[in-house]
């Protein structure tokens, strides 16, 4: 599938290209500030949630899209690596999916700037995470009797697989941002401080800004290697898995992760990743793409002294000297960067879902 | 990750109909100019009739798939593992237990995890004597057999890629996979090639001949009396020889022989989504796919009309041992297939095929008395002689590739 990189390839460079004219003043960034609205159909939302929350969706009918990305964990997974479909692990982090919509590129390393319709395909389909043949799955769908309903309530006609793809990205669209201090008004003094820190003296806002504190370009900040992505050989099937499907030369001897060169294939960008959004980001520990750093007074001690090690490190990143207190106070902002967990029925299907097939009745009468 | 996970929209699955259609045809063609040799030398013994039983040779080995043993004993391991698929739980012995006669004993074959199979699993012994496999022929060797048998989404639903990252860090592997194919690391297709050898070796010869084997090769206590009057019957009065003829007990044709439709598929939630499933997966048209209430059988490979309804002429060989019968398993006994032949083509309840216009004229009422019906039913059991019984191999396990020192050099020199 060549054309899936080619095309994150294009997009990536369109939306990096906006970036480039900016100074390093902080005023000069996009200012971070609150997401704007979307709009969302609400059939096709409800459809959706009680598809992101299904099972049936992979092809051993084991693990649903909430198993990786838990409600309670920001959409993410407590585990530095995330849990992968059965029989494998994984070699990253499974990324929260809060305000995932409001972003134009996805993947820590960026491999998909199309849209969410494909993002669902990818996990959908990709061999560690769901393996599904999206044939069966519409075949299973057409066979619940509230799916047919609820396709039809949400104008989507008879079950498909195509629909689908349409109603996940619809739904992941109702998971936003709610009540975060920093979007009410309603911060500590210390988080304000936290905040000055953020637009100056540490510099956060050279990589994280605009309304999603992201700049969704890649970079590389010299976050260590997650050794258990090589030791574990399930997670390592699975890495060796995606580098030789993505054509990474010597993915066999690889040792690091290769992260926006799998994109570019520029040696100069290995070892970047995509800037996260730092929004309800206190729910989604561990951090970074591989979950090597366990919580948020870690990831600032991180940056404190500059970054990690890596000889294609960002300029960007310096040894920071903040005090205790300063460190403190960056922490707060972070965390009044969360709201609202999204864990009610509002945004959970909280019903169970049948434990067996019905049988379609009359079915030598009725057509397919 | 792979295309055949994204449906074709129905216009593009129409297209690519008339695509497969196509080879179909192209590989009947190579089927037919290339009889086993066996089969061919009997036709000019008996030009006028359908060639006689025959005992079975060697079976016959591809060039380009040469047998050793070490070849056989990878062929074996990878066999027995399940980790040759999707979620490492459903490998080939899954569904082809030794215990089971090398198949699986229920009407539909159990499917990969959430899912159940459509057809019923065929045996893999003596499948290599076939110049193609699978119910309706969809396979023309063992190899591209296997290897459509670890990816299909209610088989193994297993991808090249993980499955080959998988072998790849089991040591075993890759110290054999060196031997036998000279590869650093496994490569997926001689997987295939591997199973396919030790499936070649999956016969019953020698120490696992039949009876009829034995009395065709001239030891006439091999048979009993009753088994003798019903080869007589098998080969005369009921006619089965027309068909279950030659050195494969088949003339590896297609024919409708009447068998109904299980009717698991008016039941079972589960084997109503397989079945939808795979009239996509096979390639048919929209209106095929709404109106589809049976398997089509050998149409979906030559998509005329005339050949739905049409299945492989089964080998008998071992049949002993791989109840329930027929592509969709829905006889139990040997006594309900004769019953369903004297029938003419009818089951109990009277049912046959959907398809009564493709039904071959050689199948009709045969007028058997209930003497002559066990007969027959003995005789059949001829053609399974000692179970072939293997232990399961242990599975090698996984081992990291690099040590902790590598890592970290190579995390020094970032
Ligand atoms: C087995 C675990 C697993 C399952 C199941 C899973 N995901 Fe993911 N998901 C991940 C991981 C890991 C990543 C990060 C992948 C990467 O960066 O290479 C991810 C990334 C994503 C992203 C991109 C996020 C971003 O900000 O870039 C989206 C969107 C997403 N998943 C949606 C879904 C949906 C929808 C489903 C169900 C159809 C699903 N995921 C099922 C593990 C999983
Ligand atoms: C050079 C650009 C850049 C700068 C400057 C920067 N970051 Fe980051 N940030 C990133 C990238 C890229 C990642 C992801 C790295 C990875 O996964 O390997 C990241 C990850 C994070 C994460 C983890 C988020 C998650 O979901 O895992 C936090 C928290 C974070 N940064 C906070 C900060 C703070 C606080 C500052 C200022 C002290 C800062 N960043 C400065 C680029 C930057
Ligand atoms: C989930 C169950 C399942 C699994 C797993 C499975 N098979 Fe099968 N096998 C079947 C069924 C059912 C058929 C008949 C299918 C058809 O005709 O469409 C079959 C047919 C065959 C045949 C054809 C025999 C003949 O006479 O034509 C061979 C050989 C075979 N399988 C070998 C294998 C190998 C090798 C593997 C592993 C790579 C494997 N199977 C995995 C169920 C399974
Ligand atoms: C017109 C050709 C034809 C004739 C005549 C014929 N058969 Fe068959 N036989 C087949 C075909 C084709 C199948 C597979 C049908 C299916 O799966 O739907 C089959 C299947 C079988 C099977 C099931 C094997 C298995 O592994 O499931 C048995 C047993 C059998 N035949 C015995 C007989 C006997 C006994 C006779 C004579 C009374 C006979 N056949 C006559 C073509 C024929």
């Amino acid at each position: 599938m060549g054309a899936r990189v080619t095309t994150g390839r294009t997009l990536l460079a369109a939306v990096m290209g906006f970036g480039v004219a900016l100074s390093a003043q902080a005023a000069e960034y996009p200012d971070i500030g609150p997401l704007p609205q979307l709009k969302i159909d609400k059939a096709k939302a409800e459809l959706g949630k009680r598809l992101f929350f299904d099972k049936r969706l992979s092809g051993d009918a084991a693990v649903s899209c909430a198993t990786c990305h838990v409600p309670e964990k920001g959409y993410a997974s407590e585990e530095a690596l995330s849990p992968g479909y059965p029989g494998n692990g994984h070699f990253r982090n499974a990324s929260s999916l809060v305000n995932v919509a409001h972003r134009k590129v996805w993947n820590w390393d960026g491999r998909i700037g199309t849209n969410l319709n494909d993002m669902t395909r990818e996990m959908l389909t990709e061999d560690y995470t769901m393996n599904m043949d999206m044939r069966i799955m519409q075949e299973r769908v057409k066979q619940d009797p509230l799916y047919v309903k609820m396709f039809k309530d949400a104008g989507y006609g008879e079950p498909s697989n195509g629909s689908v793809r349409k109603a996940i990205p619809e739904y992941l669209k109702t998971l936003t941002s709610a009540n975060a201090p920093f979007d009410t008004g309603k911060m500590s003094a210390s988080a304000k401080r936290g905040m000055k820190l953020f637009k100056g003296k540490a510099g956060c806002i050279q990589c994280h800004n605009g309304p999603m504190m992201t700049d969704q370009k890649a970079h590389n900040t010299g976050v260590p290697e997650n050794f258990d992505v090589f030791m574990d050989p399930m997670n390592h099937q699975a890495f060796i898995a995606f580098t030789m499907f993505q054509g990474i030369p010597n993915y066999m001897n690889l040792k690091r992760d290769p992260g926006y060169f799998n994109v570019t294939l520029l040696n100069e960008d290995m070892g970047k990743f995509l800037t996260p959004s730092l929004r309800e980001v206190k729910y989604s520990a561990p951090y970074m793409h591989n979950g090597m750093i366990k919580t948020l007074a870690g990831v600032v001690d991180f940056y404190n002294q500059g970054g990690g090690k890596d000889s294609n490190k960002s300029k960007l990143l310096k040894p920071l000297k903040l005090s205790g207190k300063e460190k403190k106070d960056l922490v707060a902002f972070l965390e009044a960067l969360s709201g609202d967990k999204l864990t009610s029925d509002k945004h959970v299907w909280k019903q169970p879902y049948p434990s067996e097939y019905e049988a379609i009745a009359n079915w030598t009468e009725v057509r397919n | 990750m792979h295309l055949k996970k994204i449906t074709l929209s129905l216009v593009a699955a129409a297209v690519a109909t008339v695509f497969a259609g196509c080879q179909a045809t192209a590989a009947k063609h190579e089927g037919a100019a290339a009889p086993t040799k066996m089969a061919s030398a009997q036709m000019a013994m008996t030009p006028s009739g359908p060639p006689p039983l025959a005992p079975l040779g060697d079976a016959p080995i591809p060039p380009d798939n040469k047998l050793t043993p070490a070849k056989v004993e990878l062929g074996k391991l990878l066999f027995f593992d399940p980790r040759v698929g999707g979620d490492a739980s459903t490998g080939c012995s899954t569904c082809h237990e030794p215990e089971q006669g090398w198949a699986w004993a229920e009407d539909f074959s159990r499917g990969y995890p959430g899912t159940v199979h459509w057809r019923n699993s065929q045996s893999i012994i003596n499948s290599a004597y076939f110049p193609r496999q699978f119910w309706a022929g969809s396979a023309s060797s063992n190899e591209k057999q296997a290897k459509s048998a670890a990816k299909g989404g209610v088989a193994g639903n297993g991808e090249d890629d993980i499955m080959e990252a998988r072998l790849a860090l089991i040591p075993e592997y890759r110290k054999r996979f060196k031997e036998v194919f000279g590869t650093e690391w496994p490569i997926i297709d001689d997987v295939w090639h591997a199973i396919a050898a030790f499936e070649r070796t999956m016969n019953t010869t020698g120490e696992h001949e039949v009876p009829l084997d034995k009395y065709l090769k001239g030891d006439k206590g091999a048979l009993s009396e009753e088994q003798v009057r019903g080869m007589a019957l098998f080969n005369g009065k009921a006619g089965c020889i027309n068909c279950h003829n030659g050195e494969l007990t088949s003339d590896t044709d297609y024919h409708n022989i009447g068998v109904p439709p299980n009717k698991r598929w008016e039941e079972d939630g589960l084997a109503q989504i397989t079945f939808r499933f795979e009239q996509y997966a096979k390639g048919q048209t929209e209106e095929g796919y709404r109106n589809a209430k049976s398997d089509w059988g050998f149409y979906y490979r030559s998509k005329n009309k005339w050949d739905k309804g049409k299945f492989r002429t089964a080998p008998l060989r071992y049949i002993a041992y791989t109840a329930p019968y027929m592509h969709n398993g829905v006889f139990y006994t040997l006594e309900e297939v004769v019953d369903f032949y004297n029938r003419g083509g009818f089951d109990e309840e009277g049912r046959t095929t959907l398809f009564p216009e493709t039904k071959s004229s050689l199948i009709k009422p045969l007028g058997l008395s209930d003497q002559e019906k066990e007969d027959l039913v003995a005789f059949l059991e001829a053609f399974s002689g000692p179970e072939i019984e293997m232990e399961k191999p242990e599975q090698p396990p996984y081992a990291p590739l690099f040590t902790m020192a590598d890592l970290k050099a190579a995390q020094e020199a970032k």
